[in-house]
């Protein structure tokens, strides 16, 4: 019954050329929140929604990835243009709903006359008109409706003027297919190239006749200013703002070095930014560790929930601010225009190791979070460059790497040395993003055993106009990616932060031990401590025991490396629940800090945490393949377990080998 | 013979003809390269590659190889 109503329930698809606002249209009629950015390809998948209650239509809505064309370049644009044909969920559309850059007409119909010689019934929908009256011009939607014959609604995008009439439309045109059966048809590749030529000849005549120039006269002076000296009335040139931006920010030595400077900035700020937040959120967590504790004494629920849930949430929350200043600069980054930039002045370089200008994008997400950037890499059209940029996205510094290079900075440095840590903190950037360009080149150069393809590389981008953020979209954007970030990583990290309490807590609950001369609090301290190193984690921690003794370490920092492979960020709650002894601290960091200063490797007075084992930490972490949904989505959508079981063994083995060096390298030269 | 990967800063030509042997032919003439239109080369990046060529009213970059195959008169 249920199966029956969704396959009849009719669909609609949103589709269009890339940043031509599709999500923009798809939110507006949807209620939702998707991401809209001013890049070519911030949509990678189809999205799915209804129409809002509102409008009454009771029709399934996609959102689709830009495309150019029907005819698909690459393997991954067959998998999208095939399920617009047919979507292996929802069927066929209905009806297909073309969004259409108003100031990009010439270039972007040529999708609709694709759409309409393939028979599906399609509403075109123009946007960024306002844009086109900048340059001077108008359109005039119902000349291209007579012109090219399907309904034309024109749309505000930024006011939502404008969706009234589509609805309307919309309404009508699903009533009139109603009974009417449609056969697709898909558009035979051989005849292509000219076919496309012969719909840009008909697509210009009729621009020549919908676009005209703003009649009023003041705007029609700019407008003659704008105007090549072709007497082609529709030689409009691109935004001149964007040209003379472009001019600096493209500049071949100037381009560069704002570029290193923009994003070098983007990576600093994220520290300052973010500390005294950061401090916030752990004296809350610690204040609230011990009324818990207070309140529920020493036993084991109170240790559970003071421990076991409350402080290594703590650990694990401390870094949200971290995560949404990341957001929040990167979403105004993207809205402006300027990656598509960062995109081109890097291509050259990055096709010297293999990657493309395209793998920007995908990279510089990694640093939020590895998952949606493996995903962002579907826009590299070269398969063997998206594999490539697929393997190294994991070696790029992710935001759950923030808590923990935090917690090791602070054990180093002083917190009064406020300036020092946030440079230590770029320079982890700095040495985690050469090490990965170093790392790219070497496996390009082996490309025939571990990637595998190869085949023709190209960079074809359009470079959008600038425009100014909207704060609004941004900062919605950012509370949707955090929200979405904490409810993946929340229930993973609290549900593993309690197995790993049961495992540092039990068989031992009780350990038997020498109380006199002691007060209570030492008592339990001594308790605590013997505890551990009898339970299961010990246990099993004792296994890693070789593996971590020739870097320095002990079995309990192999457990919390162990548990950092569910997600990094869960090492942070595995050192609170093996080392941390007393709350005594105002933070929960500091009393983390203290209690990792007195630790000892276990039968010897040789202090655990020192100077070189931290650097050695570090760069474990810099290089580890350690998180398993990024092994999960590696192995989606590279079709295989080959690249991320290669990612774990080269990845996790070089991390082991080049913390060996440090470690053992520091300490020849004199450091604990 | 002409093509978009010769022209000077600010220079600007009308296609004539896009190589059809080049593998990214289709591409190139989907995004709008076609003979007939006027473009002119706005930007290079470093190592002058990728060009950003102003077409039909936008900035399109490709790359020099890609350049290479739009044919100028
Ligand atoms: N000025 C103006 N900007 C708009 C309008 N509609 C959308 N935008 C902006 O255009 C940019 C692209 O919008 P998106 O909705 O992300 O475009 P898209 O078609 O989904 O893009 P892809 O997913 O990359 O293919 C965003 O910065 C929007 O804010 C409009 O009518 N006028
Ligand atoms: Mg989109």
């Amino acid at each position: 019954m249920i199966a029956n109503t969704t396959v009849s329930t009719p669909l609609v698809t949103l589709v269009g050329p890339p940043n031509s606002g599709k999500t923009t249209l798809f939110n507006l009629l949807s209620g939702k929140n998707f991401k809209t950015v001013n890049y070519p390809g911030s949509t990678i998948e189809y999205n799915s929604s209804h129409f809002l209650p509102k409008f009454d239509i009771n029709c399934n809505l996609l959102d689709s990835p830009g495309i150019i064309s029907l005819v698909p370049s690459s393997p991954d644009e067959t998998i999208t243009i095939n399920s617009l044909y047919e979507h292996p969920k929802f069927g066929i559309p209905k009806l297909v709903i073309v969004t259409v850059d108003s100031s990009q007409l010439s270039r972007h119909l040529l999708l609709v006359k694709q759409l309409l010689s393939s028979n599906f019934s399609v509403i075109i929908v123009l946007t960024m008109a306002d844009i086109l009256k900048k340059k001077g011009f108008t359109i005039s939607a119902s000349m291209l409706e007579e012109k090219i014959g399907c309904k034309v609604v024109k749309i505000d995008g930024r006011t939502g003027k404008g969706i009234e009439d589509l609805i309307t439309v919309v309404k009508q045109q699903l009533q009139k297919e109603n009974d009417e059966v449609t056969y697709l048809n898909k558009i035979v590749p051989n005849l292509h190239a000219e076919n496309v030529l012969n719909h840009f000849k008909e697509i210009e005549a009729i621009e020549n006749e919908v676009v005209n120039q703003i009649a009023d006269e003041k705007d029609l002076r700019r407008a003659n200013e704008k105007l090549t000296t072709l007497s082609q009335k529709l030689q409009s040139k691109p935004d001149s703002f964007t040209l003379k931006l472009d001019k600096i920010l493209l500049h071949p030595i100037w381009g560069l070095v704002l570029f290193l400077f923009i994003t070098g900035a983007m990576f600093t700020s994220i520290f300052w930014l973010a500390l005294p937040l950061m401090e916030l959120v752990d004296e809350s967590f610690a204040s609230l560790a011990n009324l818990a504790s207070n309140y529920f004494g020493y036993n084991w629920y109170g240790d559970l929930i003071s421990d076991g849930i409350i402080s290594s949430a703590g650990a694990v929350l401390i870094f949200v601010p971290q995560i949404v200043i990341l957001f929040l600069i990167l979403g105004f980054l993207e809205d402006t225009g300027y990656l598509a930039r960062g995109a081109m002045l890097i291509d050259k370089p990055l096709s010297k190791i293999g990657l493309n200008g395209r793998s920007f994008v995908p990279m510089l997400s990694g640093f939020a979070c590895a998952i949606p950037a493996i995903l962002a890499a579907r826009t590299i059209s070269n398969r063997k460059e998206r594999l490539l940029t697929i393997f190294i996205i994991p070696l790029m510094s992710c935001s759950a790497r923030l808590p923990v290079y935090a917690l090791l900075i602070a054990f180093i440095i002083p917190k009064e040395n406020f300036l020092m840590g946030g440079f230590i903190f770029s320079f982890i950037y700095l040495f985690s993003i050469i090490s990965s360009v170093i790392i790219a080149g070497i496996i390009n150069k082996f490309n025939k055993s571990i990637i595998r393809e190869e085949d023709n590389s190209s960079f074809i981008l359009e470079l959008p106009a600038y425009k100014i953020p909207r704060f609004s979209s941004v900062y919605r954007n950012t509370i949707s990616s955090t929200k979405a970030y904490l409810k993946e990583a929340g229930p993973v990290i609290i549900t593993f932060s309690i197995i790993l309490w049961a495992l540092t807590y039990f068989p031992n609950t009780n350990p038997q031990i020498d109380i006199t001369n002691l007060s209570p609090e030492e008592v339990h301290e001594v308790q605590k401590m013997e505890r551990v190193s009898t339970s299961y984690a010990a246990q099993i921690g004792k296994f890693t025991e070789p593996i971590m003794k020739p870097i320095g370490m002990d079995w309990r920092i192999g457990v919390s490396l162990i548990s950092a492979f569910v997600a990094r960020e869960v090492f942070v709650s595995a050192l609170v629940l093996i080392f941390k002894i007393t709350g005594d601290e105002e933070t929960l960091r500091d009393s983390l800090l203290n209690a990792m200063r007195n630790a000892e490797i276990e039968g010897t007075n040789q202090k655990l945490f020192t100077p070189s084992t931290i650097l050695g930490l570090i760069v474990f972490f810099v290089f580890a393949m350690q998180c398993l949904s990024t092994v999960a989505v590696a192995k989606k959508e590279t079709g295989s377990w080959r690249i991320p079981i290669l990612q774990i063994l080269i990845f996790s083995g070089f991390a082991y080998f080049a913390a060996f060096i440090t470690v053992n390298g520091l300490r020849l030269l004199g450091f604990a | 013979m002409k093509t978009a990967a010769n022209l000077n800063f600010g220079e600007k030509a009308f296609i004539t003809a896009i190589d059809e042997t080049h593998p990214s032919f289709r591409r190139i003439i989907e995004i709008g390269f076609t003979p007939g239109q006027e473009i002119e080369l706005v930007n290079k990046s470093i190592f002058n590659d990728p060009l950003a060529f102003s077409l039909r009213g936008t900035v399109i970059a490709i790359r020099k190889n890609e350049a290479e195959s739009i044919i100028l008169s």
